[in-house]
């Protein structure tokens, strides 16, 4: 395929850019290319052992590598073009994109249109700045992971993990089911980052001890990690006196959040939402730069693997059809705004005339709530988690509702009444 | 005298914590704690009978991917895992082999076996 004639380039091959340039060429465009740094399609989905994808999305039960296998194939199926071992180190306003590879070295072309489906990388100590020593062994969760499930070496013996998000626990697991003590898992919130049934399958299960309201405060050791100290934390998340308790360790794996990669969007003028850390979209998922889409853990950190693939068929599909007109649709205007409790909504405008998911979430728990967005009632909810992300669906009916000439919407977490 | 056992049930976000009172010859007779029916199912099912599937990675022969992912095809009991993992650390995979296909059969007589997560070439 000439470059030249690229309908649809999708930058990144994790879930997110294979569920988007599967959807481009079932949209109907017909050069579809899907862009990727590393040697194979599928991103982070072969370290990623474990179960639980694909419940969503597929009814079953699957682990990563088997979830990837299912879009990989579809990509072959469907006539998407890889192209491996491809770095996209530039992007314009234009949508001319600047790649490099050890076979043709620095190419550019510029497509019809674009989908952004970098995803994510992991918060490192620097981010963070524990104080004390530099030794070897503190790494993030994610590395840990490659280490073990990829590469073939446990990292270490005795191991605290800092951060109780999804991949934190799961290494919990399977660290123990590979023979390391894990010490603790320290959480500076009162309640944990990830999902439930993490806790109970991957903490519970095995008896690791979880500390909530707790951070690691020093690090010790000179060459090798010794042992970290974890105190409590006060409202504040300060360090409370007099709490300290030092604990031996060998290894310190951070599980303390994720960062969405838009380096090559900001290159390209692309506006970001400084909650998300992802493109400001609209109901399409179009970035503010015309052409150019956005979909998965580029745009905001999902919960779950089976979100991600919806979301970016959607930026997909819409990346087909910029192509074929040539020229943008009618940008949605009415901004949706993050209103009680809720930290932050995407897509961050809308038209309100087409069927509209919204997906948010909360900055607190919280029980018996329901969701309002401007004057539209949604259903009730038992309970909420700013660990999992909530997914709300418009119909256009509904939206119909709005009155005319809306200009901003606010979405609120409201409590319900009653029992 | 009655026993109590607590679980968090895994049903939705509001992860109750749910009591099981459980009479001197092991039967069930009371649950609380849970905010609705589906709590008593998963509690009953945990108290009796709690599965998990394994997932893990044995190690390669003859391929240049030191590790294959692997996982049972069905759950098993969850006091039968660190047993299992000593199973697995002495299979090896051999390639060349396609996802789904048995590395270990009827793991530990569970009637579950253990497959490839992905293909495995040479
Ligand atoms: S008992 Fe019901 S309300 Fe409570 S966590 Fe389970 S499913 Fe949710």
């Amino acid at each position: 395929m000439k470059l030249q004639d690229v309908d649809v380039a999708v930058i990144g091959a994790g879930p997110a850019g294979m569920a988007a340039a599967i959807k481009a060429r079932e949209a109907g465009a017909e050069k579809v290319i899907l862009m990727e740094r590393a040697e194979e399609l599928g991103g982070l989905l072969h370290q990623c052992v474990h179960n639980g994808f694909g419940l969503l999305y597929f009814n079953e039960d699957l682990s990563g590598p088997e979830y990837g296998h299912r879009f990989i194939e579809k990509v072959m199926d469907t006539g998407v073009t890889p192209l491996l071992e491809t770095m996209v180190v530039r992007l314009g306003q234009d949508r001319q994109i600047g790649a490099v590879n050890t076979r043709e070295g620095f190419i550019t072309f510029r497509p019809k249109s674009i989908v952004l489906a970098m995803g994510c990388r992991e918060r490192s100590r620097g981010a963070l700045n524990i104080p004390g020593t530099r030794p070897a062994g503190v790494l993030t969760a994610g590395t840990a992971q490659r280490f073990v499930n990829v590469e073939g070496f446990v990292p270490g013996k005795k191991i605290v993990i800092l951060g109780s998000g999804d991949i934190g626990m799961i290494m919990a697991r399977r660290l123990t089911l590979e023979g390391a003590q894990v010490e603790a898992v320290v959480e500076i919130l009162p309640y944990i980052g990830g999902l439930i049934r993490n806790e109970v399958q991957c903490l519970h299960d095995f008896e690791i001890p979880l500390f909530l309201e707790h951070t690691v405060t020093r690090i010790h050791g000179e060459q090798r990690l010794e042992a970290v100290t974890i105190a409590r934390v006060d409202g504040q998340r300060n360090p409370v006196a007099g709490t300290q308790r030092v604990i031996a360790c060998d290894s310190l794996l951070l599980s303390v959040g994720l960062i969405p990669e838009n380096e090559l969007s900001l290159m390209a003028g692309i506006q970001l939402d400084p909650v998300t850390g992802g493109a400001l979209v609209d109901e399409t998922r179009q970035t503010t730069v015309p052409g150019v889409f956005a979909g998965g853990n580029v745009l905001h950190v999902h919960d779950l693997v089976d979100n991600v693939s919806w979301e970016s068929e959607l930026a997909g599909e819409s990346a087909a059809r910029f192509a074929a007109a040539g020229k943008p649709e009618a940008r949605g205007e009415i901004k949706v705004k993050a209103g009680r409790n809720i930290r932050y909504v995407v897509p961050q405008t809308i038209s309100g005339r087409k069927d509209t998911t919204l997906y948010m979430r909360v900055s607190e728990p919280e029980e018996t709530v329901r969701i309002k967005v401007g004057n539209i009632t949604t259903k009730g909810m038992r309970a909420v988690k700013p660990s999992e992300m909530l997914k709300i669906e418009l119909s256009a009916d509904k939206l119909e509702k709005l009155k005319e000439g809306t200009q901003e919407i606010i979405v609120d977490c409201e409590k319900r009444g009653g029992k | 005298m009655a026993k109590e056992k607590t679980y968090i049930c895994i049903g939705c976000p509001l992860g109750c914590e749910v009591t099981l009172t459980i009479d001197k010859k092991g039967g069930v007779v009371g649950f609380s704690g849970n905010k609705c029916k589906e709590g008593e199912k998963y509690v009953l099912e945990e108290y009796t009978n709690p599965v998990r599937t394994l997932t893990a990675t044995v190690l390669t022969e003859g391929s240049s991917q030191p590790l294959l992912a692997v996982r049972s095809n069905k759950p098993i009991l969850k006091t039968k895992l660190a047993q299992s993992m000593a199973v697995l650390a002495k299979a090896r995979a051999k390639p060349p082999l396609k996802m789904g296909d048995i590395i270990v059969p009827n793991l530990l007589d569970t009637g579950a076996d253990i497959v490839a997560s992905s293909d495995l070439s040479s």
